[in-house]
C-alpha cells in the first residue's frame, strides 16, 4: 500500500518535472532569438563623421589594411560617429614645419612623423570650383575686396555665421577678416598679415591661445592617433578639427548624440532609480526613498 | 626613456609592420591551404580542447609550449570565425610602464570609447553583453533661492530640532550616485558632466591579491592581464576590484564573425571563453605594437592620453607634470597607473 | 582491512534501511532531484552561469550565500564537541556524533555549492598544489579551502574513528583520539572566521568590511547549528530508541538563544555604527533595511529574518516555552531559515548593492538556480540522515561487528 504511494507521488514529480523542464527550454530559446531579429532590421551605416558633425566627414573604405582584412574607419550604426580606426594614417599628409617650442620636449614633433588630414579640400564644401575655391567668387570683382576688417551686415554664409554682428569667438574682439585673409580667400591670415593655409589653422589659433597652443604641442591638448611612443609616428587633429572657430563662444565643441547606453542588467526593467535623485527628473524632498539618508 | 632605446621600439614596430605586408598575402595562402586541409573539424576542435584542458599557466609555460598554445588557438579562431585569426604572445616592452590620463574636464559623455573598445577587444556583444569602460554621468548641482528651505532633512517631522535649508541636500559629482544608463539627445548636457572608469591597472591591485590560482597577474610594462584559459570563475578579483573593472562571461560569448577583431592577443583580445573573467588590457595587443588604445583614438575631444610612465617625453607624464591629476578611490591605497586631470 | 569493509557496509546499509515514514522522508527528498538534475545540466554543460540571476554588478550570489551559512552549519558542531569533552558533560555523550554527521554533510555540502558557484568547475585541478598553482598565502580563499577540507578530514576521523572501535568493540586510543578532537575544537572556529575574512577583506564592500563581521558570522552560526541539532535530536528521539536526555537538548536551546542574543547584540552595533553617520558607505545596509531609490526587493528578506531572530531570542528567553518540544523544534526550524535568509541570500546580495561605481540594480533568482538550490539542499538533508542513522545505529549497537557483540566497553 506505502509503497504504491511512493510510487505515485515519485511518479506524479516526474511529470511535474518534465513539464519544468520544457517550460524553461522554451522561454530560453525564445529569448535567444530576439537580437538576432535586432541585428538584421538596421541597415549599415558607411558614411560618418570624426569629430565634429557635418565637417569631418569620412567614408568607410574596406580592406585598407589587408594583413587583417581591416577597414580605414569602422561607423558607429547609431549616431554615425567614427568608431574605430583601422589605419589611422589613411589620407594623410605631412603637418609641415612648426616653430620649436620652448622646452625640453621641444613639441615631442618630428616633422615626418607629424601627418594631418588635409583641410583644404574641404572647401569644396560649397560645391564650388575644384581648384579655385573660394576666390571663384571673392576674386575682387564679382564680390569686391573689403577695405577694412569692421563687422558689417553680411546677406551670405548664414549657415555657417547666423549673425555676423554676433560672431562668437572672441567676445566681440574680432570679426571674419581677423582670420580670412581679405584678398585670397583660400587663406587664412594671422595679425601681422601673414598667410596661412587653412591645413595648419593651428599656427593662427595659437597667436591667441597660447597655452592651448602649448599644451597642443606637446601633446596634452587635443586628439593624436597612431603611435603612442614620443616621436613616433601619429595623426595630428587640427584647431577646426574639433572646434568651430565661429560659434566655439557658445560650445566648445558642438554637442553630438552619444552611443547607446549600456544593456540594463538582467532582471531590471528600466534605470529610472537613477533619476529619483537627479533633480532634473524629480524634484528632491519628495518622500521617496531616497529621501531616507 | 633614453633615444637610443626609443628608436630601436621605434624600429620593431616599423619592420612589424612591413613584415605584414608581406605576410598579407602569405597568410591569405596558408588560411585557404588550411582550410582545404582541414578534414574533420570536430575531431580537431575536441582534440584542440584536450590539449587546452592539461595547458599550464601562461608566464609558467616555457617558450615552446607558448608557441604549442598559441597555434593552436589560431588554428581554432580561424575555423571558427572563418578568416586569418593571429594570435600574438608578445611580451611587455622594456622600460615601459604604461599610462593612462583621462581630462574630466574635456569629456562629453559620447560613450565612443564603449564601443571602440568593444570592436577592438572582441567583447561579447549581447546576452550577456560586455563592455569594460562605464561613462558615469554626474550632476554638476546647483543651489537656488527656491529651494531655501528645502534640503535636509525633508520635513520639520524629520529635523530633530536640526535647522538645515538652502538645499543642503543635491547630489553633485558624487560617484556614489552618478546616472549609467543616461541616454539624452545630445551630450555634453549643461547641467552635467561625465566620467568614465575602466580598469586603473593599478600597481597594487587587489584583484591579483585575491586570486586563489594567480591568473591574474601584472606583467612587467604595468598591465594586469588574465590567463583566460587558466581562470576557474571564482569571481573573488570582481568582488575586489574597487573600480568595478572586471566583467564575467556568464553564457558563451556571443561575438559575430564578421565583426571579430582578427588581430589578438594572447593575454588581451583574443576571443574569450564561458565562465572566466574580463576587463580592460589598455589594448596591449596594440600598445605592445606601439598603437595607441582603441579608447584614445576614438575620443572625438581628445580626453584621453597614453603613453610610457617611464619616459619624461610621453604624453602621461607631460601631463603629471603640468596638470592637475588625481586617481579614483586614492583612500583604498591601489596606486593606479590611470589618472584623472583638469587642465 | 576486511573489518574495515565490512564496518563501512554494516554502516550504510543499516543507514539505507527504516520504516515506511523513513522512506517516505528520502523519497520526498529525492523528488527535487529531477528538477536538479535538470538545472545543473543546464548551468554546468548547456548554458553555463547566464542561466541564474547573476549580473557583473552582482557577480556573487545565493549558492555564495548557502557556502557561507553551510560553513557556520559546520563550525557549529562545536557547541556539542566542546561542552562533552572540555567541560566533560556527560549528557551529551550520544549528541556529539550527530552533531559531527552534521559537520561532515555541512561541509560536503559547502564543496557542493561551491562547485556551482564557480565559473570553470572543470579547472578546479588547478586550485590543486604541486599539479596547479595553489596561491597561498595570498588569496584567503586558499585559506579557506585549507580550513574546509581540514575540517572534513578531522570530522571523518573523530567521527569514523570512533564509530569504528565501537563497532569492533575495542578500546578508543586516548592520545590519538584527544589529539584530534582538541585540533578539531579549534579548527571549526577557523572555518567560519577565515570563510568571514573571505569577505570582509573587500574593502570595496563596505557593509562586509569591518572587523565584526568573524564575530558576528560565529555568533550565528552558533545559533543556527544547535538550532538544526535540536531539530534533528528530537526527530530521532521520537523515532529510534536512542537515548537522548533532555538536559542536553536544553543545554543546545540555551546556547542557541545566548548566541542569538550576542548576534543581535553584534547586529545592533553595526546597524548603529553604519546609519548614524549614514555615510555612502552605508548603503548597502540602508538598501538591504529600507531599500534606495525604489528598489526594495531585499527589505522584505531583511525584515523577516530580523524579526524571526528577535521572536526567538524573546521567546526561547523564556524557560517554559524552551523546554516545551512541541514549540521548540518549529522556533527552531523558523531560527534556521531566518538566520539562512540573513547571511545566506540579504548579507551576500546586499553586500553587491550598489556596485563600486554606485550603480543599483536589484537580484532575481531564476528557477533554474532554485531548482540547483533545493536540489543541493536535499542533497544534503539526505546524506546527513542517511549518516545520522548509522551513527544512532552504531550508538544503539546495532551496528556492530559478529566478533564484538555483547561486549561492554567503556567509550566516549
Amino acid at each position: 500500500m506505502k509503497i504504491k504511494k511512493i510510487t505515485k507521488v515519485t511518479f506524479g514529480a516526474l511529470v511535474a518535472g518534465t513539464v519544468i523542464f520544457g517550460i524553461g527550454h522554451f522561454q530560453t530559446q525564445a529569448q535567444q532569438e530576439q537580437p538576432a531579429q535586432q541585428a538584421a532590421a538596421t541597415a549599415t551605416v558607411t558614411e560618418c563623421f570624426e569629430s565634429r558633425e557635418g565637417y569631418t566627414a569620412r567614408s568607410r573604405v574596406e580592406n585598407v589594411v589587408p594583413e587583417y582584412g581591416y577597414p580605414n574607419i569602422k561607423c558607429s550604426q547609431t549616431t554615425g560617429g567614427v568608431l574605430w580606426w583601422g589605419d589611422p594614417y589613411d589620407d594623410t599628409i605631412p603637418m609641415g614645419d612648426m616653430p620649436d617650442i620652448d622646452d625640453i620636449t621641444k613639441g615631442d614633433y618630428l616633422t615626418e612623423d607629424a601627418v594631418i588630414k588635409p583641410r583644404e579640400p574641404q572647401l569644396n564644401y560649397f560645391n564650388m570650383d575644384p581648384d579655385k575655391h573660394c576666390v571663384m567668387c571673392h576674386d575682387g570683382k564679382a564680390v569686391p575686396f573689403p577695405k577694412d576688417k569692421k563687422p558689417r551686415m553680411i546677406t551670405m554664409h548664414q549657415d555657417i555665421v547666423e549673425d555676423s554682428m554676433e560672431l562668437m569667438h572672441g567676445e566681440g574682439a574680432i570679426w571674419c577678416l581677423d582670420c580670412h585673409n581679405a584678398t585670397n580667400r583660400n587663406t587664412l591670415i594671422d595679425h601681422r598679415g601673414k598667410e596661412i593655409s587653412f591645413n595648419q589653422p593651428q599656427k593662427l589659433c595659437g597667436k591667441c591661445h597660447g597655452v592651448e597652443y602649448r599644451h597642443w604641442r606637446m601633446g596634452i591638448h587635443g586628439k593624436r592617433i597612431g603611435s603612442w611612443i614620443a616621436g613616433g609616428k601619429k595623426r595630428w587633429w587640427v584647431c577646426t578639427e574639433c572646434h568651430n572657430p565661429h560659434t566655439v563662444q557658445t560650445n566648445r565643441f558642438q554637442p553630438l548624440k552619444p552611443e547607446p547606453a549600456p544593456a540594463l542588467p538582467k532582471g531590471m526593467k528600466n534605470a529610472d532609480h537613477e533619476s529619483v535623485h537627479a533633480p532634473s527628473a524629480a524634484g528632491h524632498g519628495e518622500a521617496t526613498p531616497a529621501a531616507m539618508h | 626613456m633614453p633615444a637610443e632605446e626609443k628608436k630601436e621600439v621605434k624600429g620593431t614596430t616599423i619592420s612589424r609592420r612591413q613584415f605584414f605586408k608581406q605576410a598579407g598575402a602569405v597568410s591569405a595562402a596558408v588560411a585557404a591551404a588550411a582550410a582545404s586541409s582541414v578534414i574533420a573539424p570536430e575531431e580537431a576542435e575536441a582534440r584542440t580542447t584536450f590539449a587546452e584542458f592539461f595547458q599550464n599557466n601562461y608566464r609558467l609555460m616555457t617558450d615552446e609550449e607558448k608557441k604549442e598554445a598559441i597555434a593552436r588557438l589560431e588554428q581554432r579562431h580561424s575555423e571558427e570565425y572563418g578568416k586569418k585569426v593571429t594570435v600574438d604572445g608578445s611580451p611587455a616592452m622594456k622600460d615601459v610602464l604604461f599610462g593612462y590620463a583621462l581630462n574630466i574636464q574635456k569629456c562629453i559623455g559620447c560613450r565612443r570609447c564603449v564601443y571602440a573598445c568593444v570592436k577592438e577587444n572582441n567583447q561579447s556583444r549581447h546576452d550577456t553583453e560586455i563592455q569594460w569602460i562605464r561613462v558615469i554621468r554626474m550632476e554638476k548641482g546647483n543651489f537656488t533661492v527656491d529651494d531655501m528651505d528645502k534640503g535636509y532633512p525633508n520635513s520639520p517631522n524629520e529635523s530633530f530640532g536640526i535647522q538645515v535649508g538652502g538645499n543642503a541636500y543635491k547630489n553633485a559629482g558624487v560617484a556614489l550616485e552618478g546616472q549609467h544608463y543616461y541616454q539624452p539627445e545630445r551630450v555634453p548636457e549643461k547641467d552635467a558632466f561625465y566620467f568614465p572608469v575602466q580598469c586603473m591597472q593599478c600597481e597594487k591591485p587587489p584583484c591579483v591579491k585575491v586570486c586563489p590560482v594567480r591568473t591574474t597577474y601584472r606583467d612587467p610594462d604595468g598591465i594586469v592581464v588574465i590567463d583566460y584559459n587558466w581562470c576557474i570563475g571564482c569571481r573573488m578579483c570582481m568582488g575586489a576590484c574597487p573600480y568595478w573593472a572586471r566583467r564575467f562571461n556568464w553564457g558563451d560569448p556571443n561575438l559575430p564573425a564578421e565583426e571579430m577583431n582578427p588581430k589578438t592577443h594572447y593575454l588581451g583580445n583574443r576571443p574569450r571563453m564561458r565562465g572566466v573573467v574580463e576587463k580592460c588590457t589598455f589594448c596591449l595587443q596594440r600598445t605592445r605594437k606601439g598603437r595607441y588604445p582603441a579608447c584614445v583614438e576614438v575620443c572625438p575631444v581628445g580626453a584621453r592620453k597614453f603613453g610610457n610612465l617611464l619616459d619624461p617625453e610621453s604624453e602621461v607624464r607631460k601631463i603629471l607634470d603640468r596638470k592637475k591629476v588625481f586617481r579614483l578611490k586614492a583612500d583604498m591605497n591601489t596606486y593606479p597607473k590611470f589618472f584623472y586631470f583638469i587642465d | 582491512m576486511k573489518n574495515k569493509v565490512s564496518f563501512i557496509v554494516d554502516f550504510f546499509s543499516y543507514g539505507l534501511k527504516g520504516g515506511s515514514s523513513y522512506y517516505a522522508w528520502l523519497g520526498i527528498l529525492s523528488l527535487f532531484i529531477l528538477p536538479w538534475a535538470y538545472g545543473s545540466y543546464q548551468q554546468m554543460v548547456a548554458k553555463g552561469m547566464i542561466v541564474a540571476g547573476f549580473t557583473d554588478q552582482i557577480s556573487w550570489a545565493v549558492y555564495e550565500g548557502n557556502f557561507v551559512f553551510l560553513v557556520g552549519v559546520a563550525a557549529a558542531a562545536v557547541t556539542v564537541v566542546f561542552p562533552y569533552y572540555v567541560y566533560n558533560y556527560k549528557t551529551l555523550k550520544n549528541v556529539v556524533l550527530i552533531g559531527e554527521m552534521l559537520a561532515i554533510t555541512a561541509v560536503l555540502l559547502v564543496m557542493l555549492f561551491i562547485i556551482y558557484h564557480m565559473g570553470r568547475p572543470d579547472r578546479l585541478w588547478h586550485l590543486a598544489p604541486i599539479i596547479g598553482i595553489f596561491s597561498w598565502p595570498n588569496s584567503i580563499l586558499t585559506w579557506d579551502v585549507i580550513v574546509l577540507n581540514g575540517y572534513l578530514v578531522l570530522n571523518l576521523i573523530c567521527a569514523f574513528y570512533n564509530m569504528y572501535k565501537r563497532y569492533t568493540g575495542q578500546p578508543l586510543n586516548e592520545k590519538f583520539y584527544m589529539t584530534f578532537v582538541y585540533i578539531s575544537i579549534v579548527w571549526a572556529l577557523t572555518i567560519h572566521t577565515v570563510t568571514a575574512f573571505l569577505m570582509n577583506t573587500m574593502a570595496t564592500r563596505p557593509m562586509w568590511f569591518h572587523s565584526l563581521m568573524p564575530l558576528k558570522f560565529l555568533a550565528t552560526a552558533f545559533a543556527a547549528g544547535p538550532a538544526l541539532i535540536i531539530v534533528a535530536l528530537l526527530t530521532i528521539r521520537k523515532n529510534t530508541k536512542l537515548e537522548i536526555p533532555d538536559e542536553a537538548i536544553n543545554l543546545l536551546s540555551q546556547i542557541v538563544v545566548w548566541f542569538l542574543g550576542i548576534a543581535l547584540f553584534l547586529l545592533l552595533s553595526e546597524v548603529v555604527t553604519e546609519l548614524y553617520p549614514s555615510t555612502e558607505h552605508s548603503f548597502q545596509l540602508k538598501y538591504a533595511l529600507f531599500g534606495m531609490f525604489g528598489l526594495s526587493k531585499m527589505v522584505p528578506w531583511s525584515w523577516t529574518s530580523y524579526l524571526v531572530m528577535i521572536g526567538s531570542f524573546v521567546l526561547l528567553l523564556i524557560p517554559r516555552v524552551r523546554k516545551n518540544y512541541t514549540f521548540l523544534p518549529i522556533i527552531c526550524i523558523s531560527l534556521f531559515i531566518g538566520i539562512w535568509i540573513d547571511k545566506g541570500y540579504a548579507l551576500v546580495i546586499s553586500g553587491m548593492i550598489p556596485s563600486p561605481l554606485g550603480e543599483f540594480s536589484e537580484y532575481t533568482p531564476t528557477w533554474i538556480e532554485i531548482f540547483i538550490i533545493a536540489g543541493n539542499w536535499a542533497i544534503g538533508l539526505m546524506i546527513f540522515t542517511i549518516l545520522a542513522k548509522g551513527a544512532v545505529g552504531v550508538m544503539l549497537g546495532d551496528v556492530i561487528h559478529p566478533s564484538a557483540a555483547g561486549k561492554e566497553v567503556a567509550h566516549h
